[in-house]
C-alpha cells in the first residue's frame, strides 16, 4: 500500500523549473534515497512534500492522520534552548500527550546519543550533534513519514555510520525519504532510488534494476604490456576499451558471455596478468546519467 | 497542553535568556529617573556652566510635578520606543532569516497561536518596563517636587498603556510582513515618528483619533479632558491594534514559505 | 539641597548604568562568538553610556 502519491509536482521560481513534473509514489516502510547532483531540486522538492512550500502546480497524496518528521539539510535552532527543551517544544508542537513529552523527548534524545547533552544550550552545540537533534525533533513524536535532506553528508565517517544505522533501525516501523549525494550512503538503504537532475526524475527503481539499466558489467583484463592487450583487442570480436595494458569488455546480452571471454583468455595465454569482474557501482552510473546531459 | 501556551513558554525563555526582560525595563526606569533629576537640577547646572552677562538673572520657572511626568512620556515617545523597536523588530522576521522557524513552520502550526504569543509577550515585557518607568518618575517627583494625584497618575499610566500596546502590535506586525529585521526597524520608527508628527502639525484639527492617545494620557494630569471623544479614540485604537494583530497572523502565514531552509 | 543628598538621589541612577555596564561586559567575555570584535564591543559598553549596552544585547550578541 503507498502510503503517499506525488503526481507532477512543479515548483517555478520566475523562469526556472526547480522541480519539473516530479511523480513517484512510496511505500510503506521503504526507504526511498533522492540523489543527484548539487542544485537538481532535491531541497525544493523535499521541502514542498514537508508542508514549508507550496507547489506551483501537481498534487501530493497522502493520508493526512500521518505524521511526517522533517530534517532540514541544516537544522537551525534557538540557541538560548537546550536539547531537552526543544524536543519537548517539537514533541508537544506536534500533539504528543502533555504526559508521554518528557518521556519520549528524553528517549529520542538518548536514541540519537545526545544523552550527555540534555540540558546543554544549543547554542554551544558542534555541526554533527547539531545533525543528532535535527533528528530527534523529526522523530520524537513517531511519524509514520520521515524526510530526510542530506542527513549525514554533514557527520564524519563514524558518525555517518553510526546514523545510518539509526536510520536502518528505524525503517522497520517507518516510511523514509532521503535525499543524499553520497551515493555510498544511498547503496546502503535503498528500496527505491530516485535520481533527480536539474528538476526532472531521470531514473527511478530498485537499486538493482537501476544497475541493471545502465551500467553493464564488465570484466577488466590486465596484460603484460600496452602491446599485448592492443593485439588481444583487435583480434577479438566485441567491442573493448583499452586503456594502457589493460581493456574493459562489456557483459550485454548481445555481447560475449563468461564462457567466450574465458576461452579467449586461454588462447592468449601467459600475456594475461589478472582478469576481474566489475559492477557497476552508483557512482559510476550517477557520473553516466549525469554526464550524458 | 495547547499550542499558544507551548508558544508563550518559549516566548518567555528567550525574553529570559537574551535579557531582554532586565534592559527594556532598565531603559524605562533609568528615564524616568533622570527627567525628575535633571529639571530639579537644571538652574544648578546653568549656574555651574555660566556664560551669562555679569548681573544677567535667568528666570527658570519651576516645572510643576505634572509637567515633570508628562515629559518623562515626551522622553518614552523616542527613546522607549527606540527600545521596543530595537527589541522586537526580529521577533518573526529573523526567526524567518535565521532559519530557527522552519522546524516550527514544518508542523501542524496554528500560526494565530504562533503571532499572538509573541504578540502577548512583547506587551507584557513593554507593560511591565513601562510602569516600573513610570512609578520610578512618580517616586522621584514625589522627592524632589511635589506629589501628584495618584489616581489622576494611574489613569495617565493606563491610557499611555494603550499607545505602547498600539507600537507593540506595529513593530510585530511589522515583523511579520517585512523580509528582515531591519526593514522592520525601519518602517515602526518611520510610522512611530509620522504618527506624532502628523499629530503635532495637524492634530489640532481633531479631537477623536488613535493619534491623540499620548496627549490624552498627559490631558488627565492637566484636568482637561474630554470624555466622549477619549472613549470613542480608545475604541478606535483597540480597532487599529485588533487589525494589526489579524494582519500580523496572516502575514506570518503568508511568509511562512520564506523561511531559510 | 546638600551634596550628600544629591549623592544618593543619583545613587540609583550610577548603580543601574553600572550593572548594565558590568553585567553587559560579564556575557561579552563569556560570548564565544560575538558580531563583531570583542574589543570593540569592549569599546562601545564602556564608552557609550546606556545606548552601548543595549547596542549589543541587539546587535552584537548574536543570542548564543
Amino acid at each position: 500500500m503507498s502510503l503517499l502519491d506525488v503526481k507532477n509536482l512543479t515548483k517555478r521560481y520566475r523562469r526556472d523549473l526547480a522541480v519539473d513534473h516530479l511523480s513517484f509514489s512510496l511505500q510503506q516502510h521503504t526507504a526511498t534515497a533522492l540523489i543527484g547532483p548539487n542544485g537538481a531540486g532535491k531541497t525544493t522538492a523535499l521541502s514542498m512534500l514537508a508542508g514549508l512550500l507550496k507547489p506551483t502546480t501537481g498534487s501530493i497524496t497522502w493520508d493526512h492522520t500521518t505524521g511526517v518528521g522533517f530534517l532540514p539539510q541544516h537544522p537551525r535552532f534557538f540557541p538560548w534552548l537546550t536539547a531537552l527543551e526543544f524536543t519537548e517544544m517539537a514533541a508537544k508542537l506536534s500533539g504528543v500527550e502533555a504526559k508521554k513529552v518528557r518521556q519520549q523527548a528524553t528517549r529520542t534524545l538518548e536514541f540519537v546519543g545526545l544523552a550527555p547533552a540534555l540540558n546543554k544550550k544549543t547554542g554551544t552545540f558542534s555541526g554533527g550533534m547539531k545533525q543528532r537533534l535535527g533528528l530527534a525533533q523529526a522523530i520524537v513524536h513517531q511519524p509514520e513519514l520521515l524526510l530526510l535532506d542530506e542527513p549525514v553528508s554533514a557527520l564524519d565517517p563514524a558518525g555517518r555510520r553510526e546514523i545510518m544505522n539509526l536510520l536502518k533501525s528505524l525503517q522497520q516501523d517507518t516510511t523514509i525519504l532521503y535525499s543524499t549525494h553520497i551515493l555510498n550512503d544511498a547503496e546502503e538503504m535503498t528500496d527505491q532510488l530516485l535520481f533527480l537532475q536539474q528538476g526532472k526524475l531521470v531514473e527511478k527503481g530498485s537499486l538493482e534494476e537501476v544497475k541493471e539499466r545502465y551500467a553493464e558489467p564488465r570484466i577488466r583484463i590486465h596484460f603484460q604490456t600496452a602491446e599485448d592487450a592492443g593485439g588481444f583487442s583487435r583480434h577479438m570480436p566485441w567491442e573493448a576499451v583499452q586503456n594502457g595494458n589493460r581493456i574493459d569488455v562489456a557483459v550485454t546480452a548481445k555481447g560475449p558471455g563468461m564462457q567466450e571471454i574465458l576461452t579467449a583468455l586461454t588462447a592468449a595465454g601467459d600475456k594475461v596478468v589478472g582478469v576481474e569482474r566489475q559492477t557497476a557501482s552508483l557512482e559510476d552510473i550517477f557520473m553516466k546519467v549525469a554526464g550524458g546531459r | 497542553m495547547s499550542q499558544f501556551s507551548v508558544l508563550l513558554q518559549k516566548e518567555w525563555r528567550e525574553n529570559v535568556r537574551n535579557y531582554k526582560i532586565f534592559w527594556i525595563p532598565v531603559v524605562f526606569i533609568l528615564f524616568g529617573i533622570m527627567e525628575p533629576v535633571i529639571n530639579y537640577f537644571l538652574p544648578q547646572i546653568l549656574d555651574s556652566v555660566g556664560g551669562l552677562p555679569e548681573g544677567a538673572v535667568l528666570e527658570i520657572p519651576t516645572p510643576t510635578p505634572e509637567q515633570i511626568l508628562v515629559a518623562v512620556t515626551g522622553q518614552y515617545q523616542f527613546i522607549g520606543m527606540l527600545a521596543l523597536i530595537l527589541a522586537y523588530m526580529g521577533t518573526v522576521a529573523g526567526e524567518r532569516k535565521s532559519g530557527t522557524a522552519t522546524l516550527l513552520y514544518v508542523r501542524p502550526l496554528s500560526f494565530s497561536a504562533y503571532f499572538l504569543s509573541k504578540w502577548l509577550m512583547a506587551s507584557l515585557i513593554a507593560l511591565l518596563s513601562l510602569w516600573l518607568g513610570l512609578l520610578a518618575a512618580y517616586y522621584y517627583t514625589l522627592l524632589l517636587f511635589d506629589t501628584v494625584n495618584f489616581a489622576d497618575f494611574l489613569r495617565f499610566a493606563a491610557t499611555y498603556s494603550v499607545w505602547v500596546v498600539l507600537i507593540v502590535s506595529i513593530v510585530l506586525a511589522a515583523s511579520a510582513a517585512l523580509p528582515n529585521a531591519g526593514m522592520a526597524a525601519a518602517v515602526s520608527l518611520g510610522s512611530v515618528l509620522l504618527m506624532q508628527l502628523v499629530d503635532g502639525l495637524i492634530g489640532a484639527y481633531w479631537s477623536v483619533s488613535p493619534l491623540k492617545i499620548p496627549v490624552y494620557a498627559a490631558s488627565w494630569l492637566n484636568g482637561r479632558i474630554d470624555l466622549v471623544d477619549f472613549w470613542i479614540s480608545i475604541g478606535l485604537v483597540a480597532v487599529v491594534i485588533a487589525l494589526l494583530l489579524i494582519a500580523g497572523i496572516w502575514a506570518s502565514r503568508l511568509n511562512a514559505s520564506k523561511a531559510k531552509v | 539641597m546638600d551634596q550628600p543628598t544629591l549623592l544618593l538621589l543619583l545613587l540609583p541612577v550610577i548603580l543601574i548604568q553600572l550593572g548594565l555596564m558590568i553585567f553587559t561586559l560579564v556575557d561579552l567575555m563569556r560570548n564565544p562568538k560575538p558580531n563583531g570584535p570583542k574589543w570593540m564591543w569592549g569599546l562601545v559598553i564602556v564608552l557609550v553610556n546606556i545606548i552601548g549596552p543595549i547596542l549589543y544585547l541587539v546587535i552584537g550578541r548574536r543570542n548564543y
